[in-house]
């Protein structure tokens, strides 16, 4: 449970949310996304806020026989009513999320195949594919190496700069954020300890 | 191709309503497998026929009966398919146990069930049996159009729905950002998995429902190189797996569905091997659908012989030609065996027929089955038929000769009646049927007979365990003795 948080969430700004096993980031991120309703009082957002999630890469099954392609695609489906056949629309803009992210070399390779770097790149161009306003991130570094870390930071730093996004990230990686971050909120025991820019 | 989808040919239904089953499992088999819920797949099927077990023995029905037998089937298996569903999701909702308890549970609540049932029942293991196998020759053309309507709904709500079903099981807390609430795609899920496995195995039994829904969806995630080739391969492979098992059952006189649930085993190792020799994905998918559409096809064109030869009329053998332009009038046969030889009826139709009911069903004998079957044979010989229910025709005394029944003819009827006196019907512990049924075509206005023929050969019936299914195996060699077919 987290208590007494008060934030507000500003285009433009790349914000990490840092904090050790059990301190209340991912919970404060959910209830940002809306799964998680306040117990006391209330979160408020613009009903048309679009809003792009990459969970945490272990939550996905890799049984599904789709492609990084096929994966990156679903977020394209945002406005896309049933009866409608996805077109060139969607098949431009799930391209575009792919390159953006720089996965278009592994695009046509099944997702299980593909490291924890490669999929991560998948998931932020699906999250990228929904044309989103905000981007939250839930542990997008968890379980991955230095190298592959420091290029997702890098391009979460780019998308901020070229696409004027807002991004909040779970992480408890701080070393990788230096310099990165714009914002950094510091959890700990439910309550946000630390609310500082860079 | 089309004597295959002729009224004429005796396994048409069997084979399109078990296709039909096959098909649907097959496209549910694919969530069921990716969303880890084989266990329910195991389940359900069970607690359906527990559901269907309990109602036959409520109302005596059993597997291979009529119209309203299936109708009284459907809405149980249905009944109890979704009771055990909304059990299963509620459970899993309140409470922090895993699924598998609840669905563990199910399965052995609903098999203990599905037993007791059975053992109060007065068709006892016959009716078990005839339960685990499914009556795929019980089909009936209304289940036909039945199978054919759900599968198309279940075809369309997933072409329809096919984005969100994707999202919602993939990712659900992903798809609840792009505003499709998970909830509600899972209850169209549950909805499609609950109805195909209550159709299902109201006509094929829990056997086949679980084997298709898990063995073609199986093979094909093995060797899919995308989720709409695993849907194609799974459906081709069901489709290979229940004509190969048919065919397999039908030459070697073995049960059809397990046969089919064997050929879809066959079809899951052939994937794994080819997936174990490194083959890649899209050369193992291309091989397998190559070697369904072949066995498919060949399976196919032997089903068609067989519908020709069945299309065929069947020699008079010794029946007078000269009656051909007659309608002929079957009566009702008598029993001279000494047995009662009724076929089992259900709890509540013996306590209303003790309760003295008029409404209580009439008792259904085997002379009564005979009857029936004699009527299709002569239908199959060119004859045109009348046949002539038991509440028009007075009872034959014992030792009364049987052209005496030509006075049982119905009002105002002038042609030849046919009638028939059982003197022995009885099974041997090695399959045997031993008969003696004689017949006689008699003029119903002079009383002169104009044709006698017997029965007497004994029949072997080595597969058969209900009383349905030792008259339809026992019918045809019957009468082609009696009428003189050799």
């Amino acid at each position: 449970m987290v208590r007494g948080a008060s934030l507000v969430v500003r285009p433009d700004e790349l914000v990490a949310l840092i904090g050790s096993n059990g301190s209340g980031k991912t919970t404060l991120l959910r209830g940002l996304l809306g799964f998680l309703p306040p117990l006391a009082g209330r979160v408020e957002r613009r009903p048309d806020l679009r809003i792009g999630y990459v969970p945490q890469r272990e939550t996905l099954d890799p049984l599904y026989p789709l492609s990084a392609y096929q994966v990156a695609r679903t977020g394209s489906w945002r406005d896309l009513p049933c009866w409608r056949l996805a077109g060139a629309r969607e098949r431009t803009r799930t391209r575009a999320a792919l390159e953006a992210c720089q996965a278009g070399d592994f695009a046509s390779r099944r997702y299980s195949e593909l490291s924890g770097g490669q999929r991560q790149r998948v998931l932020l161009a699906r999250a990228l594919a929904t044309d989103p306003e905000l981007l939250l991130l839930d542990e997008p570094t968890a379980g991955i190496d230095p190298e592959a870390e420091r290029g997702i930071l890098d391009l979460l730093r780019k998308l901020r700069e070229t696409q004027g996004l807002s991004i909040w990230m779970v992480t408890h990686h701080v070393h990788a954020l230096a310099g990165r971050a714009d914002r950094t909120l510091v959890v700990s025991e439910g309550r946000v300890r630390l609310d500082a820019a860079a | 191709m089309s004597e295959l989808f002729s009224a004429d040919f005796l396994f048409r239904n069997a084979i399109l309503g078990g296709l039909g089953v096959a098909l649907l499992c097959s496209l549910l088999g694919i969530y069921l497998v990716l969303r880890r819920l084989v266990l329910i797949g195991v389940a359900l099927p069970q607690a359906s026929a527990a559901g269907i077990a309990a109602v036959f023995w409520l109302t005596g029905h059993g597997h291979a009966g009529g119209a309203d037998t299936h109708l009284i089937a459907l809405a149980a298996s249905l009944g109890a398919t979704f009771t055990a569903l909304g059990l299963l999701v509620a459970g899993q909702r309140r409470a922090r146990s895993p699924a598998e308890w609840g669905v563990g549970a199910l399965f052995a609540i609903s098999s203990a069930a599905t037993i007791l049932f059975v053992a109060i029942n007065p068709k006892g293991d016959i009716e078990m049996a005839g339960l685990l196998r499914g009556e795929l020759l019980a089909i009936t053309d209304g289940d036909l159009r039945l199978v054919a309507g759900v599968l198309l709904a279940v075809g369309s709500l997933f072409f329809l729905f096919r984005r969100d079903l994707l999202l919602t099981s993939f990712d659900p807390e992903f798809s609840r950002t792009l505003g499709r609430e998970p909830v509600r795609y899972d209850l169209l899920l549950y909805l499609l998995i609950g109805g195909g496995i209550a159709l299902g195995v109201m006509m094929t039994g829990p056997l086949v429902v679980f084997g298709f829904l898990v063995l073609p969806a199986l093979a094909a995630l093995r060797v899919a190189p995308g989720l709409v080739a695993a849907f194609c391969i799974s459906a081709a492979v069901a489709a290979l797996s229940f004509l190969g098992g048919f065919w397999i059952s039908y030459q070697a006189d073995l049960p059809a569905g397990p046969a089919c649930v064997a050929v879809a085993g066959a079809c899951w190792a052939a994937s794994s091997f080819l997936m174990r020799l490194r083959v890649r994905r899209g050369a193992a998918a291309l091989l397998l659908l190559l070697a369904a559409l072949g066995l498919t096809q060949g399976c196919a064109s032997r089903f068609e012989a067989a519908a020709q030869r069945a299309a065929s009329p069947l020699p008079r053998g010794t029946l007078p030609e000269s009656l051909l332009p007659h309608p002929i009038a079957v009566l009702p046969f008598s029993n001279a065996t000494g047995q009662s030889l009724t076929i089992p009826q259900g709890f509540l139709d013996d306590v209303a027929r003790a309760m003295g009911s008029q409404t209580a069903q009439r008792r259904y004998t085997v002379p009564d089955a005979l009857q029936q079957r004699a009527a299709f044979e002569l239908e199959r010989r060119g004859y045109q038929v009348v046949v002539v229910p038991v509440e028009q025709k007075r009872t034959l005394l014992a030792g009364e000769p049987l052209a005496a029944a030509g006075a049982g003819a119905p009002a105002g009827f002038t042609g030849p009646v046919l009638a028939g006196k059982l003197r022995r019907f009885t099974l041997t512990g090695s399959g045997l049927l031993l008969v003696q049924l004689d017949l006689a075509l008699i003029d119903s206005q002079s009383q002169d007979v104009l044709w006698s023929g017997a029965a007497q050969r004994p029949v072997p019936i080595p597969s058969a365990l209900t009383w349905q299914e030792i008259l339809l195996d026992a019918g045809a060699p019957i009468f082609a003795d009696a009428f003189g077919n050799r």
